[in-house]
């Protein structure tokens, strides 16, 4: 017989691990709300740029979009700290969960990228999206936005598979969830 | 099963739903009242961070624009208050609902007044 998926041996009490992840499942839901509210700065934002055009790390919108890139790292990093009970979402080698890893480069990049960001419009004040020192910081934010999603995705997955959480009413999201857990999820597209 | 260290009868390899209940710690369902005092901690916070946008700085953020930013951010603060209490107590005999529902009430009023009365 082959096994389609991984057999992870149960480390710890089922009871635990489902008290676990719902505790890291209630930090998402905090940071997800964080997240959330970037995208309300961003009108915010654009509401400020209409009537004052430059660009400074010091204008109101930009505390409030910046102390995300502080708080959603700290966030994300707390996470980290606490996942290290749960066995079922280390990483390759007992590292890191992989998801995690990603999100906490991509904030790094992201904030790395501020500084240099400050350091280009010493000189060329005018805010084009496209100039080279934002790449780096939308970049990051991407593959650390992405990188959650990986690990808010998979602790959801063990919910459902420790039989804590039920997949969608919805039947076509229900098979889905059936075809992922059996490890066929792509077989339609994927031979 | 096999504990952590510190766990279980010492080598015997058994547990014990004491054991269990050690791990656990305080239980997600027995959390409500953290998650009820980190909601109105971050409302707060938020009507001071916006209001001290448009107190100090009204030519870049007049107090419209903090109002909105105010009413949307309370939203998005209570739909997160409602589904960690939702996720915390699913499964469990708690029902928190009448904790959720004078919460948001009592938000909704401290939200209107802010935006009525406040910063114009």
């Amino acid at each position: 017989m082959i096994n389609t998926m991984a057999q992870m041996p149960a480390l710890i009490p089922k009871e635990v691990e489902i008290q676990r992840l719902k505790k890291v499942w209630l930090m998402v839901i905090a940071l997800g709300s964080i997240a959330a509210s970037v995208e309300v700065d961003n009108f915010v934002d654009g509401s400020l740029h209409q009537t004052s055009i430059r660009d400074s790390a010091f204008t109101p919108s930009h505390w409030w979009l910046y102390s995300h890139f502080i708080a959603l790292p700290l966030g994300w990093g707390a996470v980290a700290l606490y996942d290290r009970k749960i066995p079922i979402l280390r990483g390759p080698n007992n590292s890191m969960n992989t998801g995690l890893k990603m999100t906490i480069l991509g904030y790094l990049a992201t904030m790395f990228t501020i500084g240099i960001n400050e350091m280009w419009h010493f000189w060329f004040v005018e805010e084009i999206f496209s100039v080279p020192n934002h790449w780096m910081f939308n970049m990051g934010v991407v593959v650390a936005f992405i990188g959650a999603l990986a690990y808010v995705v998979r602790v959801y997955a063990r919910l459902i598979e420790l039989g804590a959480e039920t997949p969608g009413e919805n039947p076509y999201i229900a098979e889905m969830y059936k075809m992922a857990l059996e490890g066929k999820l792509y077989s339609r597209s994927i031979p | 099963m096999t504990l952590p260290k510190g766990f279980g009868s010492g080598g015997t390899g058994g547990s014990s739903s004491a054991d269990v209940e050690r791990m656990i710690g305080r239980r997600v369902e027995n959390m409500t009242g953290i998650i009820t005092a980190s909601y109105w901690a971050a409302l707060m916070a938020t009507a001071a961070g916006t209001a001290a946008g448009y107190f100090y700085y009204p030519w870049a953020y007049p107090t419209a624009s903090g109002h909105f930013a105010f009413i949307v951010l309370a939203i998005i603060e209570s739909i997160g208050f409602i589904f960690c209490v939702k996720v915390s107590e699913e499964g469990s005999n708690k029902k928190s609902n009448g904790i959720i529902a004078g919460s948001i009430a009592i938000a909704i009023v401290f939200v209107l007044y802010v935006s009525i009365y406040v910063g114009w």
